[in-house]
């Protein structure tokens, strides 16, 4: 279990020798375990540079990243693995469906690595996303905007501490906002865990959150 | 399904093409080797066991003519013999150095011969006898006979006088009398009997301890050089040993050395033949690890991704490992039934020379092994690239 995410001296490589400005790069910065964040900044600024790092898609950076106390550069593939699986959940914002699998298909692999949810809790929850009917459609014949819903409930499929979701309703209008932002909040209370959402602009519908400008 | 959805998911891209070249190549290489592997267990009943396991052993003495009195090795000879190369040891015979015969009460006749003995270090007998140990508190001395002797007397000796034919365990139940005389004349009578029989060496052999004490009591006092020595041979059918034997006037007992050159030449052979067959077999090893790590490449953005959804590197490459055991089974199992095949055309020349084959198991089992160290070589590659990607 991850209580406590800290971020030291962290930036990106592409950006070593500058001194961005914001309250991330070359910052100390915490994300505690039951918090919401919103990570705000425009495009191009290292939002999803920020979710890779974090959940060790990406190791081009400069400073310390720990997990409760522990460097994540000490971390082994095994680790992260378990990570993966049990902690961190994760929404890129490129989605990374498979298009020649079915919507059931491209969320049972997920579940059936974590053995998280069943069948027929997942269909209710591609139905609170409506989508359900689209179950058996392969990925590739989905819209972009519901790409983005099965990929939500992709995600949502494990444990975790922490749920990492960068620009999840940027191709939602508002009333899937609001679905999928009751739904994030649903499951993340259930399991105690804290969200760190970015956003250049479309915020994920949910209250109390705490700010960050990237 | 999960495993299912891995398996459809990075088996996309399998090129029948290059799976079908890996197996012909694999096919041709192991059908090779396994067939000169085959070849080379059934042949070897052709020569005797010792020449077959790629040891040999040589009684030499030196040629024998009027200007040469001397058969006996100088202690410098004898060293320059165990310097070369192919010798692995030598044992010197030790001949008896008194006057001894040998009699037996059989069929109830009596016959007394004249005799000699000879030993040898125990290490240089085929099969040593249980109870090849002498005491001179009990007195009775084992002996060991070549079976040419035993031949000689069924077939020539026993034919012409109407005596029975023995078979070698009949011998040993024969109890022989042993008489010793030393130079003064005085006779000792010992019990003996004949406790094996040996195609290695072709002489009367008794126990060291027993040449030892026999010649120190009876013997003529001269501490004889030995005329026979035995040689272990590391390279049976070596040419050098030819060479060597002309040079210093040397014979070998026997058809030691036809034996022997004929098994050289047929490991020659088998080893060449080997070698091509595994020349080929790692080139088809090539011809599959190109073809994984282009699969590999092709599917990098999906393990990518489901390295990324959890999945370990090793839950990854189940679907590449199947697909290697599976294919390389698959070469073994026709290389075997190719083996089979082809091993019909000499088996049948063989079974006409009354030599019969060897098993095919150890030859199958052998291409079982080559094909798991191939798997693990490719399993090991396709595990370390994906790592590399994670």
């Amino acid at each position: 279990m991850i209580e406590k995410i800290e971020l030291k001296g962290l930036l990106p490589r592409v950006f070593s020798g500058t001194r961005p400005g914001g309250e991330v790069w070359l910052h100390d910065i915490e994300f505690v375990r039951g918090t919401r964040y919103l990570v705000e900044a425009a495009s191009g600024t290292g939002k999803s540079s920020l979710c890779s790092f974090i959940y060790g898609n990406r190791r081009d950076f400069e400073g310390t990243i720990l997990f409760d106390g522990r460097d994540v550069s000490r971390l082994s593939i095994e680790d992260w693995c378990r990570l993966r699986c049990r902690s961190l959940g994760i929404l890129p914002q490129e989605m990374r469906l498979f298009p020649e699998l079915t919507v059931m298909e491209n969320i049972q692999l997920k579940n059936r690595l974590t053995d998280y949810k069943s069948e027929a809790q997942i269909h209710a929850l591609l139905e609170e996303m409506e989508i359900d009917d689209k179950s058996g459609s392969p990925a590739a014949l989905l819209s972009i905007g519901q790409q983005q819903r099965v990929a939500l409930v992709r995600a949502l499929c494990q444990p975790f501490d922490f749920l990492l979701l960068d620009e999840p309703v940027s191709h939602l209008d508002s009333r899937n906002n609001m679905r999928a932002a009751a739904m994030v909040e649903r499951e993340a209370r259930a399991q105690g865990a804290g969200v760190i959402v970015t956003s250049v602009g479309n915020h994920l519908a949910i209250n109390d959150f705490t700010p960050i400008k990237l | 399904m999960s495993c299912t959805l891995v398996t459809r998911l990075l088996r996309r891209y399998v090129s029948v093409a290059q799976t079908a070249g890996y197996i012909i190549a694999a096919l041709v290489g192991l059908s090779i080797v396994l067939s000169a592997v085959q070849f080379y267990r059934d042949a070897s009943g052709l020569f005797d066991s010792d020449t077959a396991m790629g040891r040999d052993y040589l009684v030499l003495s030196k040629q024998i003519g009027l200007n040469k009195r001397d058969a006996s090795f100088t202690a410098e000879e004898l060293a320059s013999l165990e310097s070369q190369p192919w010798v692995d040891s030598i044992g010197a015979f030790t001949a008896s150095r008194f006057r001894a015969s040998i009699g037996v009460d059989f069929a109830g006749k009596g016959m007394t011969t004249e005799a000699f003995f000879e030993s040898i270090p125990d290490e240089f007998f085929d099969r040593l006898p249980d109870d090849w140990h002498f005491s001179p508190a009990t007195g009775e001395v084992p002996i060991v006979l070549s079976r040419d002797y035993l031949a000689l007397y069924n077939f020539g000796f026993a034919a012409s006088r109407g005596l029975p034919t023995l078979r070698e365990s009949e011998i040993g139940l024969i109890p022989l009398v042993i008489t010793l005389t030393d130079r003064n004349g005085s006779r000792v009578r010992m019990r003996g009997h004949v406790a094996g029989f040996s195609s290695r060496i072709n002489t009367i052999a008794v126990p060291e301890e027993f040449m030892k004490w026999a010649n120190d009591n009876f013997g003529n006092g001269a501490d004889a050089m030995p005329a026979r020595v035995v040689v272990r041979v590391n390279t049976p059918g070596d040419p050098a040993i030819n060479t060597y034997m002309e040079r210093n006037g040397l014979e070998i007992a026997g058809d030691k050395a036809d034996n022997s050159t004929a098994a050289y030449f047929l490991r020659v052979a088998t080893a060449a033949v080997s070698a091509i067959g595994a020349v080929i077999s790692a080139l088809a090893l090539f011809i599959l690890l190109l073809s994984m790590y282009l699969l590999l490449q092709k599917n990098r953005d999906k393990l990518h991704q489901m390295m990324l959804l959890g999945y370990s590197p090793t839950q990854v490459s189940v679907p590449y490992v199947i697909f290697i055991v599976v294919v390389n089974a698959a070469v073994w199992i026709l290389a075997c039934a190719a083996t089979a095949l082809v091993s019909t055309l000499w088996r049948k020349a063989l079974a006409t020379l009354s030599v019969a084959p060897a098993g095919m198991w150890p030859t199958l089992l052998a291409g079982a092994g080559i094909m798991c160290v191939l798997s693990v070589v490719c399993i090991i590659a396709v595990r370390t690239t994906i790592r590399k990607d994670f």
